[in-house]
């Protein structure tokens, strides 16, 4: 919620005018009318509020965790992006979920839809929704693991930005995924029906695995970059709050600095 | 198959190390199955692993492992045995005799084992098996060779084969084993009990007979234990014991006196001389104590002869015995002299007045020629007598002139027949010219079966009215048909008369062996005994071959006839035969006898059970080490696929460090944890339980008596080891002072003056009631040597002890009036608080209080105000040792209170 410098409809004190015909009485201010002559008016700044549209994944990759003492991806991701809602409801602004049914919505009753309406769990790893629904020049979030390849990745990110959206991804990360902590023989199997392979030594695999995923985030980043939003990364061992700072932090910036 | 001192009871098995070649093979290409890993980033994974496709190989050290474990269980399964017992001489069938009497039970699991052994030898070999248990069975059958039946079988059946409560009957099993048809030579063993039954050589020859050769094989042989002899002491009870084998040898053996609840009564240790065959042995138990004894045996032997049951023979009654007339001049000449010889061993006697004894509590009464009873005496008889007591009376010349002065139609109601009046049953003048002998007794009376001597003459008696019941109430008679012994019923109690006198002026009868059998016989009324003897005897609880007491079963049947005849065997096993409440023992042990040891005819193979040499079957451990090993490859094949996490294997050597740590923990720790963490109370512990435990339950009842009435609330009090434990923490220490109880030691001496002088207090207490002197004994000083006491003077009403808390004039225990010992003078240091308090009241036996709360022992001379007065000496005491001096005060009170007026 952004004020509009000019008065209108809203929560925090503009000034006081004299007042003039044609003004409700309910609108006079009398304690400050008592203090002099005139009948004054309370005016307001008028406040306008901002549609941010939230998706998180929902692929089945994300319902992963490597210990049962650690939250799947997707827990995570649906806490941040609920969290984040809640703020941002909080500020007065109106949320919608990217990919889901239901049109942007604010107040106290918003957050509830909004969660009810995220979408189902899918099957398979299809990714980021289209930019059918989209208003122009809205605000985006999409949280995920971005496993998914670069191109695909690169043409569904530009799409969105076609339509004059801003956006912020965030990069959801198991540490085990990060750090790669697995020995000996072991067979991997995919979990959106990639196959699986048969690594002999694991730990002798670690290096490049780290290698592969570092160039991964580069590249998810310089697509990110090409549209100008912006890129974090968040593992579920660590607290959900930073990137939820940043997360409100970008999103209020994106607005001062483009002067919506 | 043997290799050495190793055999195989399945060498066919053994082919099977063939595969294991093939098997190493099979292991070498087949890798361990990886772990599967869902993983997200698969993705980046492909193609990472160069070598991916390469087979993977088994580590060798797996691999020896794996066969390693193959070939343990193939061997494993070849059934190896170490040192395997030597094989069998013959191939046909063999012919196992086994001795299963009483006498084979003391060893019977390893007279067992050893079947089980032999059997399992013939078992490998293939040969069929006879067996012979030499015991009538059971269920009264007669005895037979069992089979030919595989070894198996003849397993099963030694398994279940139990020793029977009776003896072998080698005569029959002779006979059984000639009956057997055989072709081919049979060999024959014998695992024999080692007594011969008198037919012990024709069983040999018998075996002989079927050609193969003998080896018989003795064990050890059970004991036996008779049933107790009576003795003049009635304190004492003499157990003979007879052991028939390893005579050469001492031997120690005990016999216990067990109560209905298999409590032990007595202990008494019987030891057997090289030679010696017979010993006895002397078990000392009250009379109280034998009335419950109902079962003796010999400790850690379970067999049907080391037990005897005890019935009421053995049971000693309370008799009262009561004179008429004026005491006798000389010993032969009194009334009872007689009775009393005849009763001695097996009853109580109580000699005094009537109602003295009515008073007491006696189960039969024994009245020698006293008239007529009259007034309250003869009320209280009678009630006594209608609650089942047994009254005997015996005539003589007071009640035969009683009776000639006694007016028509009077009778006297303790006589069970109307008595003839007048002299004519009297002396010379009688109608008989000369004394009569006695008639055989009536087989309904208690009195059936005993033989009567020849020399018994009567040559005076009174003489009953004859009326229509005096046929049915005589229970003997002389040969003319006069009534000697008349009974009759009076309530649940009898009436007996004996028709002359109890000491010889009359008749010779009480000088006769005839005399105490007829009078046990009489005592044995007073409780139970078969009103009419003779009726058969149905078992009620028989032993079994180990000495274990059950419901009869098999051929049991009653005993019909003297129980002192019978003999044990299937049809009447050792146990208590009776009807109602009344119980007969039928011991093995009587029966038992003197056999002798077996004699074994040469060319014979013998052997003892304790010489062979167990074979020892190496399959199970194999097979568990094989288990072991498999476990192992287990947690291998988990490690190789890294499902162990180094988390879990640390933890698991951790715990295994953790164990013995634990195990060692300190507990002197505890100790002074315990002792010192909150206030409490503490006794020595004298090393006698009882004092132990009243000493703990005085001091939780002084501790609860505490916490309600004052602000001490001290926890559960404790008891120390003087040698051990330290002593410091206690503001009180109760000692309680045993005759037993060893001096201390200087280094304990050495703690116990620290502990006095830095303001402990112990409190001593002979617990004698004062009667050694207000503790000064000998014995405290022995005790108390090396200990710093100082100077005692008596507690007087001025000491503050006597209000520290309550106001006392004395200070009772369980006993009153003693002293009460502290330091004389208050001491300087320590709050002036006397290090020792001596006295003898035993003030533990006031406070002690049980779970419930209720006082354990009586006071003397009792009531609750002096257990009162001991809770609140007790309340002083505690009070004086926890705050000092500080009431002391109170004795400058009055001083004070003048000042402060002025």
């Amino acid at each position: 919620m952004h004020g509009r410098h000019q008065a209108g409809p809203g929560e925090t004190f503009w000034q006081y005018r004299t007042y003039q015909p044609g003004d409700p009485a309910t609108a006079v201010d009398w304690r400050q009318s008592a203090r002099g002559e005139r009948l004054f008016v309370r005016e307001r700044e008028w406040a306008a509020s901002q549609t941010v549209w939230l998706w998180r994944d929902a692929s089945p990759s994300m319902a992963w965790r490597s210990t049962p003492a650690l939250p799947e991806k997707r827990e995570r991701a649906e806490l941040l992006v609920l969290a984040l809602a809640a703020v941002l409801l909080r500020g007065g602004e109106r949320v919608a979920p990217l990919g889901g049914d239901m049109p942007p919505a604010s107040g106290g009753s918003a957050l509830a839809r909004l969660a009810a309406s995220l979408p189902p769990p899918t099957g398979n790893g299809s990714g980021l929704p289209g930019p059918e629904r989209l208003s122009r020049h809205a605000e985006v979030v999409l949280v995920s693991d971005f496993l998914m390849p670069l191109e695909d990745m690169d043409s569904r990110v530009r799409a969105l930005a076609a339509t004059g959206a801003v956006g912020h991804l965030l990069q959801v990360l198991d540490p085990a995924e990060e750090v790669f902590p697995f020995t000996g023989r072991v067979r991997f199997s995919g979990m959106e029906g990639e196959g699986e392979t048969v690594i002999r030594r694991s730990e002798d695999v670690r290096a490049g695995y780290r290698d592969r995923l570092a160039a991964h985030r580069d590249g998810l980043a310089g697509i990110a970059r090409a549209v100008g939003w912006s890129f974090a990364v968040h593992h579920t061992d660590q607290s959900p709050q930073t990137p939820l700072l940043a997360l409100h932090m970008r999103l209020s910036g994106s607005r001062s600095g483009g002067g919506r | 198959m043997a290799l050495g001192p190793l055999a195989f009871s399945a060498p066919w098995a053994l082919a099977g190390l063939a595969v294991l070649p093939a098997l190493w093979w099979l292991l070498r290409v087949t890798p361990p199955v990886p772990r599967t890993i869902r993983f997200p980033a698969i993705r980046l994974l492909f193609g990472l692993d160069a070598r991916q496709s390469a087979a993977a190989h088994t580590p060798l050290w797996v691999l020896l492992l794996r066969l390693v474990l193959a070939a343990m269980v193939i061997v494993g399964v070849a059934g190896p045995l170490w040192h395997p017992g030597p094989p069998m001489s013959g191939r046909g069938p063999l012919m196992v005799a086994i001795d299963d009497g009483w006498a084979a039970a003391r060893d019977w699991s390893q007279r067992r084992a050893w079947l089980d052994a032999l059997l399992a030898r013939a078992q490998r070999e293939g040969r069929a098996v006879l067996l012979v248990p030499t015991a009538p069975p059971a269920d009264g059958s007669p005895i037979e060779v069992r089979g030919p039946m595989p070894a198996v079988d003849a397993r099963a059946a030694v398994q279940a084969l139990v020793p029977k409560p009776w003896g072998s009957d080698r005569a029959a099993a002779a006979g059984a084993v000639g009956r057997v048809g055989h072709a081919a030579p049979m060999e024959a063993v014998w695992l024999a009990d080692g007594l011969d039954d008198g037919s012990g050589t024709r069983f040999v020859r018998a075996l002989q007979a079927l050609g193969g050769g003998v080896e018989v094989v003795t064990g050890r042989t059970a004991r036996a234990l008779m049933p107790p002899a009576e003795t003049a002491d009635p304190g004492r009870l003499d157990v003979p014991v007879r052991r028939f084998s390893g005579l050469d040898d001492p031997d120690v053996l005990v016999v216990r006196a067990l109560d209905g609840a298999g409590r032990p009564l007595g202990r008494q240790e019987v030891a057997l001389a090289p030679g010696q065959s017979e010993a006895t042995a002397h078990l000392r138990l009250p009379v109280e104590l034998r009335n419950k004894l109902v079962r003796l045996d010999i400790e850690n032997e379970s067999s049907a002869a080391a037990v005897v049951l005890i019935d009421e023979r053995w049971r000693r009654r309370p008799v009262g015995l009561v004179a008429g007339g004026s005491g006798a001049t000389a010993p032969l000449l009194d009334q009872l002299y007689y009775i009393d010889k005849a009763l001695a061993p097996v009853a109580d006697l109580h000699r005094g007045d009537l109602s003295e004894l009515l008073a007491g509590k006696v189960a039969v009464l024994m009245l020698a020629d006293v008239p007529a009873i009259l007034g309250t005496t003869a009320d209280r008889l009678d009630s006594w007598v209608s609650q089942g007591g047994v009254l005997v009376r015996f005539a003589g010349p007071a009640l035969a002139h009683a009776a000639a002065q006694a007016e028509p139609g009077e009778t006297d109601p303790f006589l069970p027949v109307r008595l003839h009046g007048g002299d004519r049953s009297l002396g010379g003048a009688m109608s008989w010219t000369a004394p009569m002998g006695l008639a055989p007794f009536p087989e309904s009376g208690p009195f059936a079966g005993i033989a009567i001597p020849a020399d018994v003459k009567v040559s005076a008696q009174v003489l009953a009215e004859p009326v229509l019941e005096l046929e049915s109430r005589t229970w003997a008679r002389l040969t003319d048909g006069t009534p000697l012994v008349t009974a009759a019923r009076h309530g649940k109690g009898w009436v007996v008369l004996v028709h002359t006198t109890a000491n010889a002026e009359w008749s010779n009868l009480a000088l006769s062996g005839l005399f105490p059998q007829m009078l046990r016989r009489l005592v044995l009324l007073a409780e139970g005994m078969p009103g009419k003897g003779g009726g058969p005897l149905p078992p009620v609880e028989v032993l079994d071959g180990l000495g274990r007491l059950g419901a009869p079963t098999g051929a049991a049947s009653a005993i019909v006839g003297d129980p002192a005849t019978a003999v044990p065997g299937p049809r009447h096993p050792p146990g208590l035969y009776g009807e109602g409440g009344m119980r007969v023992a039928l011991n093995l042990g009587a029966a038992v006898g003197q056999p002798r040891f077996l004699p074994v005819p040469a060319g014979i193979a013998r052997s003892s059970l304790s010489q062979t040499s167990r074979e020892l079957d190496l399959r199970p451990p194999l097979l568990a080490l094989a288990l072991a090993m498999a476990v192992a490859d287990l947690l291998v094949a988990l490690g190789l696929r890294g499902l162990l996490g180094r988390r879990s294997i640390s933890a698991a050597l951790v715990a295994l460090a953790l164990i013995p740590l634990s195990a060692h923990a300190d507990d002197s720790d505890a100790f002074a944890l315990q002792a010192a963490l909150q206030t409490r109370l503490a006794y020595v512990r004298t090393g006698d339980a009882a004092t132990d435990a009243k000493s703990r339950a005085g001091l939780i009842g002084l501790t609860q008596v505490l916490a309600r009435r004052s602000t001490a609330e001290l926890a559960e009090p404790m008891g120390l080891d003087l040698a051990t434990d330290p002593v410091l923490f206690f503001p009180l220490l109760y000692w309680p002072v045993t005759p037993d109880q060893p001096p201390v030691s200087p280094a304990v001496a050495d703690k116990l003056n620290a502990y006095l002088h830095h303001g402990g207090l112990i409190v001593f207490d002979s617990g004698d009631g004062g009667v050694s002197g207000g503790g000064q004994s000998e014995r405290l000083r022995a005790l108390t040597q090396g200990l710093d006491i100082p100077p005692l003077a008596p507690v007087t009403g001025e000491h503050v002890l006597t209000r520290a808390f309550y106001l006392l004039k004395d200070m009772p225990g369980r006993y009153e009036g003693g002293t009460v010992w502290a330091q004389d003078g208050a001491p300087a240091d320590n709050d002036g608080v006397s290090p020792v308090i001596v006295g003898g009241s035993d003030w533990a036996g006031a406070w002690a209080v049980d779970a419930a709360g209720r006082p354990m022992f009586a006071t003397v001379p009792g009531g609750e105000r002096q257990r009162e007065m001991a809770y609140r000496f007790g309340i002083n005491l505690v009070m004086y040792a926890l705050t000092g001096n500080y009431k002391a005060d109170q004795v400058h009170l009055p001083a004070i209170l003048e000042r402060l007026n002025r």
